[in-house]
C-alpha cells in the first residue's frame, strides 16, 4: 500500500528526514518512532504531499499513485478517501458547531459516496461508538472519542490505509487502550494498513510488526519490531530503550 | 510533536505595514516638532491683507482669514494634535492597565467591583459623556485630555484584565507565589511584562481615533480656543469656506486622516508582528 | 511526624467540588497520587502548596492548620516543579533563579545551576534559549534555592523526550529532599515513589506501598490503569471496562466504568484495610484474587 525509495525532505537546503526504504502492505503496522525533530512527523506527512515549502524527492506510491509526481486531482482522491491521516488532537480539526453526523454525511458525499444512516452507523461500531454520538457536537464528545470517530470516518470512507501521527498521546492510557484496540480490530479484521509515528516504544512493541528508528532526520535502525527492541543494534536505539522508566 | 512545516513563520505583512506606519507616523512628529524651524511664518503672524490667498509659491497651503499661513499653521498644529493625542492615551493606559492588571491578577471580589465600574463608564457613549464634561469644565486642551482619557481606559482596563488574568494562571506565577514573592512584585516582574503586548497594539490602533474625537471636540468648540493652533479648530474655523476657499480647510483635514491612518497602519502591523503564532523557535 | 497531611480536603473552584473528601499523608520515601485527566490530582497539589484554600477540611503542615501557618517557613520547606511554562518567558533564567533568594545570597545561583548539572553561564539565556531538559533543570534548581524538606513534583517530566525524562528522574531521585510526585505515569511512581494514592474522579481509591499497590492491584481502576499501560514486548495494552464512562454521581464514582460492578456499587463504598492498603471498593477481595 506505501512503497517509499530513496525519500528526502529538505526546507531551505536543510535536509530534515532522509528514509531510505519504508514499506507498508496490506494488515501490517509499521511504525516511525523517534524524539522531537527525528523527523518522524514529516516523513509521515510528506507521503500524503502534505510538507508545504519543502523540497521533496524520491519515490513515494502510495496506493498505487506517485505521490511526487501526481496531479494535484489526484492526490486529493486518495487523501482522506483510500488514505486517512489521524492526528494527535482530531477535534481542532472538527467544526464546532456542525453535528458529527452532518460531519460523516458531507465528507461521504463529497467523496461522491452513499451517505445512509446505516453505512455511518456501521462505521461507528466499528470503531466501539454507539451510533447514539452522531447526534452530537464534537465539544460534547471526549479526546478518546474524536480519535475514534477520526477513525470511523477513515473506515466510512472507505481507507485502506491509516497514517496516524502520535494518535494516542494527547489521551489518558486507559483510552488509549481503547483506541489501540481498535486500531488492531482493523487490521485484523479489515486488513488495513497502519503506518504509526509515535514515541512510545513501549506502545510500539505491542502492534507494530517493524520498525523504523528515526534520529536528527536519518534512520538510523530499522527491521522487524520484535527483534529492533529486543536486541537493538544500533546504540541510540539501545539508549532509548534504557530510558524508559 | 508538530512538524517543522508548521512551526513556520507567516510572511513578514505584518513587519512591512509596522514600518511603513512608522515611517509616517516619524515625519508627522518630525514635522511637529521641527515646527519653529520649518515653518516659513511665525505661526501667529496676522496679515489682512494678505487673507485667503490660495496655495503658491510664497503660501504653499493657502492663507486663512485673518491672512495666516496655513501651512505654517498645520505643522504647528500637529504639535498639539499629537500632543493631545499622547496625554490621552498616557493617561488612559496609565489608569486603564493599573487597574485592569490589578483586576485580573486579583480576581474575585477585587476584580468585580473594578469590572463594574468600568462597565458603568462604558455604558455611556463616549463622544456623550467627552462632550458633556467638556462643557462642564472651560474649554481647554486640558480639558480634551481630561474628556476624552475618561472614555477611554475602560477599554485598556478590560483589555489587560483579561490579558492579566491568563497570566495570573501560568505555571511561573504560581511558581513565585510560592517562592513567597510578594504580589505587587509578582505583579510588576511577571503579569505586566507579559500581558502589556496587547495594551501596545491596542494604544497604537486608537491613536488616530484620539485624534479624531480631539478633533471633533475642538470642532464644536469645546477644546483649544483661538489663536492656538489645532488641527480639529483649524477644521471648524474653514468649514464655513470651503466652497469658496477649499484650502483653509482641506489642508488641516488631510493632516487629521493621514496621521489618523499612519496610526491605523502601524497598529495593525504591530498586530501581525506581535502575533504569538509568528514567535517560532 | 510527616510534613504535610490532608485530612478529609474538600476542594473546588467557584463552589464546585472537584476533590471530594481526601485524606492522606505524605509519608517518607517519596509519595506519589495516581490520576488521568479530570482526577483533580493537579487541584490537591495546588491544595499542598498552599495556592488552593479547601472548601472543608485541614491541610496539616506539622502540627499546624496551613491557613494559619507561618506562610514563610512553608514556603521555605515547600516547594514546586510544575511541567512546563513555569519560567517567566521574558526572564532571563539566572533571574528567575535569583527571584528565589535573599539578596545577600543572589552569588549562589551559578552554584545551583551546577547542583542540577547546567553550566553556570546558561545564567544569561532566556528560557526559549534552551532545551526542554535544561529548562526543567532551571525550574528544579530554582525550588532547591529555598533548601526546601519537600518538592511536590507536578508532571515534571511529561513534556520531555523519553532520553532526556530519564536523565532529569536521575537528577530528581538523587535529591535529599522528601517528594510528593503528581503524574499519570506509573513507570515513574514505581521509580521515585515508596507509597502511592490513586485518584478517580477526585477520591481516593487506593492507598499503600506503590509496589503493592501496582503488583497486586485491589481496586479494579488501579487494576485498568495497569493493564492499560503498554510493557515493552508485551502483550498489547488491555482496555478493562469502558474507560471513558463518567464517573458516577452517587454511589461509587467507578462503577459505571466498573467490569465488576454489582448492585451493591450504588452505595458509597467506605474506605477500608484490605491486604495491607486502603482502598474503597466492595469488590477488593475479588479484584485481588484475579479475575
Amino acid at each position: 500500500m506505501i512503497e517509499v525509495r530513496d525519500l528526502r525532505v529538505g526546507y531551505a537546503g536543510r535536509v530534515v528526514a532522509r528514509v531510505p526504504e519504508l514499506d507498508v502492505g496490506a494488515g501490517e503496522c509499521v511504525a516511525i518512532v523517534g524524539e522531537s525533530g527525528s523527523g518522524k512527523s514529516t516523513t509521515l506527512l510528506s507521503l500524503l504531499g502534505l510538507t508545504e515549502g519543502a523540497d521533496v524527492s524520491g519515490n513515494i506510491k502510495v496506493c498505487g499513485v506517485d505521490v511526487l509526481k501526481a496531479a494535484p486531482r489526484e492526490l486529493r482522491a486518495i487523501r482522506g478517501a483510500r488514505v486517512a491521516l489521524v492526528m494527535q488532537s482530531p477535534q481542532a480539526a472538527l467544526s464546532p458547531t456542525t453535528r458529527l453526523g452532518v460531519l460523516m454525511r458531507r465528507a461521504l458525499k463529497l467523496h461522491g459516496l452513499p451517505a445512509g444512516g446505516r453505512v455511518m452507523a456501521d462505521a461507528a461500531e466499528a470503531v466501539m461508538l454507539d451510533p447514539g454520538i452522531l447526534r452530537r457536537y464534537p465539544h460534547e464528545i471526549s479526546g478518546g472519542q474524536a480519535q475514534r470517530f477520526a477513525i470511523a470516518l477513515a473506515i466510512a470512507l472507505g481507507a485502506e490505509v491509516i497514517l496516524a501521527d502520535e494518535p494516542t498521546s494527547a489521551l489518558d492510557v486507559t483510552v488509549q487502550a481503547e483506541v489501540v484496540g481498535v486500531l488492531r480490530r482493523l487490521r485484523e479484521e479489515r486488513g488495513l494498513a497502519l503506518l504509526l509515528v509515535s514515541h512510545d516504544l513501549a506502545l510500539v512493541s505491542t502492534i507494530a510488526d517493524r520498525v523504523l528508528v528515526m534520529r536528527d532526520g536519518a534512520v538510523v535502525e530499522s527491521g522487524p519490531a520484535a527483534e529492533v527492541l529486543s536486541r537493538p543494534a544500533h546504540p541510540y536505539t539501545r539508549e532509548l530503550l534504557e530510558a524508559l522508566p | 510533536m508538530t512538524a517543522p512545516v508548521l512551526r513556520r513563520p507567516l510572511p513578514g505583512f505584518g513587519d512591512r505595514f509596522a514600518v511603513a506606519g512608522a515611517l509616517l507616523i516619524a515625519l508627522v512628529v518630525l514635522a511637529a516638532l521641527l515646527a519653529p524651524w520649518l515653518a516659513p511664518y511665525p505661526a501667529d503672524e496676522v496679515d489682512p491683507v494678505n487673507a485667503l490667498l490660495p496655495p503658491s509659491g510664497a503660501h504653499w497651503f493657502g492663507t486663512d482669514q485673518v491672512g495666516r499661513d496655513v501651512f505654517t499653521r498645520v505643522l504647528y498644529g500637529g504639535r498639539t494634535s499629537l500632543s493631545i493625542a499622547v496625554a490621552v492615551l498616557a493617561v488612559s493606559a496609565a489608569a486603564g492597565v493599573t487597574l485592569g492588571v490589578v483586576a485580573g491578577y486579583a480576581g474575585g471580589w477585587v476584580r468585580d467591583v473594578i469590572m463594574r465600574v468600568t462597565d458603568v463608564f462604558l455604558a455611556f457613549p463616549a463622544l456623550l459623556l467627552s462632550l458633556t464634561l467638556a462643557v462642564v469644565l472651560q474649554p481647554s486642551v486640558t480639558t480634551v485630555v481630561l474628556a476624552i482619557a475618561v472614555t477611554w481606559w475602560p477599554w485598556y482596563a478590560r483589555l489587560s484584565a483579561s490579558a492579566a488574568a491568563s497570566i495570573a494562571g501560568r505555571p511561573y506565577v504560581d511558581a513565585a507565589r510560592c517562592l513567597g514573592v510578594p504580589a505587587p512584585l509578582i505583579i510588576v516582574r511577571h503579569v505586566l511584562p507579559n500581558s502589556v503586548t496587547p495594551v501596545l497594539v491596542q494604544l497604537s490602533l486608537d491613536a488616530g481615533g484620539v485624534i479624531l474625537t480631539a478633533a471633533a471636540l475642538s470642532y464644536l468648540g469645546l477644546g483649544a480656543q483661538e489663536p492656538a493652533a489645532e488641527w480639529g479648530l483649524m477644521v471648524q474655523q474653514g468649514q464655513t469656506l470651503f466652497t469658496t476657499n477649499w484650502w483653509v480647510v482641506t489642508f488641516p483635514g488631510l493632516a487629521i486622516l493621514v496621521t489618523a491612518f499612519a496610526f491605523n497602519v502601524l497598529g495593525e502591523g504591530l498586530r501581525n508582528a506581535l502575533d504569538p503564532r509568528r514567535i517560532v523557535k | 511526624m510527616t510534613l504535610l497531611r490532608a485530612q478529609d480536603v474538600t476542594l473546588g473552584y467557584g463552589g464546585v467540588p472537584v476533590v471530594h473528601g481526601v485524606t492522606l499523608d505524605i509519608a517518607e520515601g517519596g509519595a506519589g497520587l495516581i490520576g488521568e485527566s479530570g482526577s483533580g490530582k493537579t487541584t490537591l497539589a495546588r491544595a499542598f502548596l498552599g495556592l488552593l484554600t479547601p472548601m472543608s477540611g485541614t491541610i496539616w503542615y506539622g502540627t499546624q492548620n496551613l491557613r494559619k501557618a507561618d506562610r514563610r517557613a512553608f514556603r521555605a520547606d515547600v516547594q514546586p516543579v510544575f511541567q512546563a511554562e513555569s519560567l517567566d518567558p521574558r526572564m532571563r533564567v539566572g533571574r528567575s533563579i535569583a527571584e528565589a533568594l535573599p539578596r545577600a545570597d543572589r552569588h549562589r545561583v551559578p552554584e545551583l545551576l551546577e547542583q542540577v548539572g547546567l553550566a553556570p553561564d546558561l545564567a544569561t539565556r532566556r528560557p526559549h534559549q534552551l532545551s526542554g531538559g535544561q529548562r526543567q533543570r532551571v525550574v528544579i534548581a530554582r525550588a532547591l534555592a529555598v533548601r526546601p524538606r519537600l518538592l511536590v513534583l507536578d508532571e515534571p517530566t511529561s513534556a520531555l523526550d523519553v532520553t532526556v525524562q530519564a536523565k532529569v528522574l536521575d537528577l530528581l531521585a538523587g535529591l535529599d529532599t522528601e517528594r510528593l510526585l503528581i503524574t499519570h505515569n506509573l513507570a515513574i511512581v514505581e521509580r521515585l515513589c515508596r507509597t502511592s494514592h490513586v485518584l478517580f474522579a477526585g477520591r481516593v481509591v487506593e492507598s499503600g506501598p506503590t509496589a503493592d499497590l501496582l503488583g497486586r492491584p485491589a481496586h479494579p481502576y488501579t487494576l485498568a490503569l495497569r493493564d492499560a499501560v503498554p510493557k515493552l514486548g508485551g502483550e498489547p495494552p488491555v482496555a478493562r471496562g469502558r474507560a471513558e464512562a463518567r464517573p458516577a454521581a452517587t454511589g461509587c464514582p467507578f462503577r459505571l466504568r466498573c467490569p465488576l460492578a454489582v448492585p451493591e456499587c450504588e452505595r458509597a463504598p467506605e474506605v477500608r484495610e484490605v491486604a495491607g492498603r486502603r482502598v474503597a471498593c466492595h469488590r477488593a477481595e475479588d479484584v485481588l484474587t484475579g479475575p
